[in-house]
């Protein structure tokens, strides 16, 4: 019953897509821009998932966090006043909790913010991590070989003043020459580089490891006049006693501290409150450029009518010549859909292409789901706006359409 | 007397059996054909005409299966086509008839070797043959140096050459030209008219053509002249 086959409508549609090409420009223009929004948004949300899963996995794995103040609210999300510390732990903290847990590692850490300087430069207010010598093992800080050393358990309880530099710091402080054994000022006191940690790739936003310090936890008591501890991170033993571990430590912190005045969280707690969020984030941002989809869908329409009317006549000697309705139907369905799916591509590849223009700044990632997603919704979008115009034009009369100017 | 003779002797190929055509508007109605009776005989050429609004487009659109009438038969090899669906009465339509308009309504920015296919793609003409046809048509028409010009880049003669080749492309018995010549200079005018007496006795092809112009209209063998949705004369 169908006439021109499917080929031949397919290739009649694509003859006219291309005869009027400001026309196909134009129409397609909407869904460009709404899939192009809807990979780049996607892509933005989900680099920056894996960004913060990489850099929670280098903060070591099985690792018990112990922080002052409430980190988390009821509902799993972050407090409204974690971010203010209240409290602060100290030695007698970490003997405590040495004594009670077995089979784990125990490290406190304080940081301190000051200006680090080389006989060349100064690094203004860098974080500097006060922390005990299984720290840099834990948190995956350590210097490879050759790039010197860790310090150990001698120097933290002698004092000796060493210094561990993160990868870029070492760069900026000593550009020309390596840092290795090198002195640095810090709040005058003079500490001897032992070591540079390996580089831990490009950050945005916050602090990132390579431009910090590590020292001896005693040595940083000594820069911040004081023995507060800020946080407490104890390794368990393996992944399946991390539960049992942390309801062991709040039993023995709620000895001495009250209920709110703490923490205790692991990473995956950490890892799925950030990415809760960021899930929001994305799947908002994806709504709101959804929204451009269905504009663009609109615009197809609009487009589409425009298009039927301009070409009312040519509907009208096709029916006189021997068009049934349905091939002008399909004929009107087919061009949308190809418009549609045009537009889907070239936003797809806009999309990637814009991707990796962010990459060089942005974590930034296009999954296949973003581009399954946008790519169905856009055909799908031409395949419903479309049906409308393709209905009129094939309802038409020969005769008026014939006589129409 | 011999002539209206001989035309008995012939097949009818089309028959109108008191056709009425009325418009409704708002409260007014008005009959466009009225009680139109009206033989068409195979291998016949003949000219409908009448003054503007006698109703000759109405008739013509009838003839050619592109309007239904408000009441009569409408009887093509006969048959009737009154029950006919929408997608039968374009079947009919692509196979028996071939339309030649004043505007020649080509496909703009179509070449014109696509134009003369136009047809064929809503018919069963297998795909290899399409272009053979179509050139073979291009050249009756003398074109075959234009086959890849669009409308714009041809004359007005020239386009409504490339129609008629259109509307020859499935071999139709009959050929419906609306003001055929309406747009052209009189030049071309007798060009265009001298290719449809050549199409009517070297192939036999029906030839039925609308003009307001009588001495045109007399060129035909037979001439039927309306007025106010009737029939005048035959």
């Amino acid at each position: 019953m169908l006439k021109p086959s499917f080929n031949d409508l397919l290739k009649s549609s694509f003859k006219s897509i291309l005869k009027n090409k400001s026309r196909t420009i134009l129409t397609s223009l909407g869904i460009i821009i709404g899939v192009t929004s809807v990979i780049l948004l996607t892509s933005i949300g989900n680099g920056l998932k894996k960004y913060v899963t990489d850099q929670f996995d280098s903060l070591g794995a099985n690792s018990i966090f112990i922080s002052p103040g409430r980190v988390f609210n009821d509902n799993g999300g972050f407090s409204q006043s974690g971010a203010i510390m209240t409290t602060s732990f100290s030695l007698k903290d970490v003997t405590n909790l040495k004594r009670k847990l077995n089979d784990v590692e125990i490290t406190p850490a304080n940081a301190v913010f000051a200006d680090i300087s080389s006989s060349f430069n100064t690094q203004k207010t860098i974080e500097i991590d006060g922390s005990t010598q299984n720290f840099g093992v834990n948190n995956n800080l350590a210097p490879s070989e050759g790039n010197g050393r860790w310090f150990t358990e001698e120097e933290n309880s002698k004092k000796t003043p060493v210094i561990i530099l993160g990868y870029q710091l070492a760069q900026d402080l000593f550009p020309n020459s390596s840092a290795i054994g090198k002195k640095v000022i810090v709040k005058g006191k003079s500490l001897k580089v032992i070591g540079i940690s390996d580089k831990k790739g490009a950050s945005f936003g916050g602090p990132s490891f390579d431009k910090q310090a590590y020292i001896p936890i005693n040595v940083a008591f000594d820069l911040a006049g004081n023995n507060d501890i800020q946080s407490i991170i104890v390794k368990a033993k393996n992944k399946d006693s991390i539960e049992s571990t942390k309801k062991q430590i709040t039993k023995i912190m709620l000895e001495k501290y009250d209920e709110d005045a703490f923490s205790v969280f692991d990473s995956s707690q950490l890892l799925n409150s950030i990415n809760s969020i960021i899930s929001v984030l994305t799947i908002a941002l994806t709504g709101i450029a959804a929204i451009s989809l269905v504009v663009g869908g609109i615009g197809i329409m609009n487009i589409m009518l425009v298009s039927v009317t301009e070409r009312t006549r040519e509907i009208g000697l096709r029916k006189a010549i021997g068009a049934y309705p349905r091939a002008i139907l399909i004929q009107f369905l087919i061009e949308a859909v190809i418009l549609s799916c045009i537009g889907g591509a070239t936003g797809i590849l806009l999309g990637y292409l814009g991707t990796l223009g962010i990459k060089s700044f942005f974590p930034a990632q296009v999954t296949a789901s973003s581009v399954i997603l946008a790519f169905g919704v856009s055909s799908l979008v031409g395949i419903i706006f479309g049906v409308a115009p393709a209905r009129k034009a094939s309802k038409l009369s020969p005769i008026e359409a014939l006589r129409y100017e | 007397m011999t002539k209206s003779l001989s035309i008995n002797n012939r097949n009818v190929v089309l028959e109108l059996k008191n056709i009425t055509k009325t418009y409704i508007t708002g409260t007014n109605s008005f009959n466009a054909l009225d009680n139109v009776s009206l033989k068409i005989y195979e291998g016949e050429f003949m000219s409908i005409t009448g003054p503007s609004g006698s109703g000759k487009s109405t008739l013509m659109h009838i003839i050619g299966l592109l309007d239904n009438p408000t009441s009569g038969e409408v009887i093509l090899n006969g048959r009737n086509i009154a029950k006919l669906k929408e997608h039968q009465l374009a079947q009919i339509r692509n196979v028996t008839l071939g339309f030649v308009f004043q505007q020649f309504n080509l496909l703009t920015k179509t070449s014109s070797l696509d134009n003369v296919m136009l047809p064929l793609l809503y018919s069963d003409v297998p795909k290899k043959n399409r272009q053979d046809i179509a050139l073979e048509l291009l050249n009756k028409v003398n074109l075959t140096e234009k086959i890849s010009n669009t409308p714009s880049q041809l004359s007005g003669g020239q386009q409504q050459r490339v129609a008629i080749a259109r509307a020859l492309v499935n071999n139709p018995k009959i050929i419906l030209a609306d003001e055929p010549t309406g747009n052209l200079d009189s030049k071309s005018g007798i060009e265009i008219m001298k290719l449809f007496h050549q199409l009517n006795e070297e192939e036999g092809r029906t030839i039925v053509f609308v003009t307001h112009d009588m001495d045109l209209a007399k060129q035909a063998g037979r001439t039927v002249v309306i007025k106010d949705g009737k029939i005048l004369e035959k």
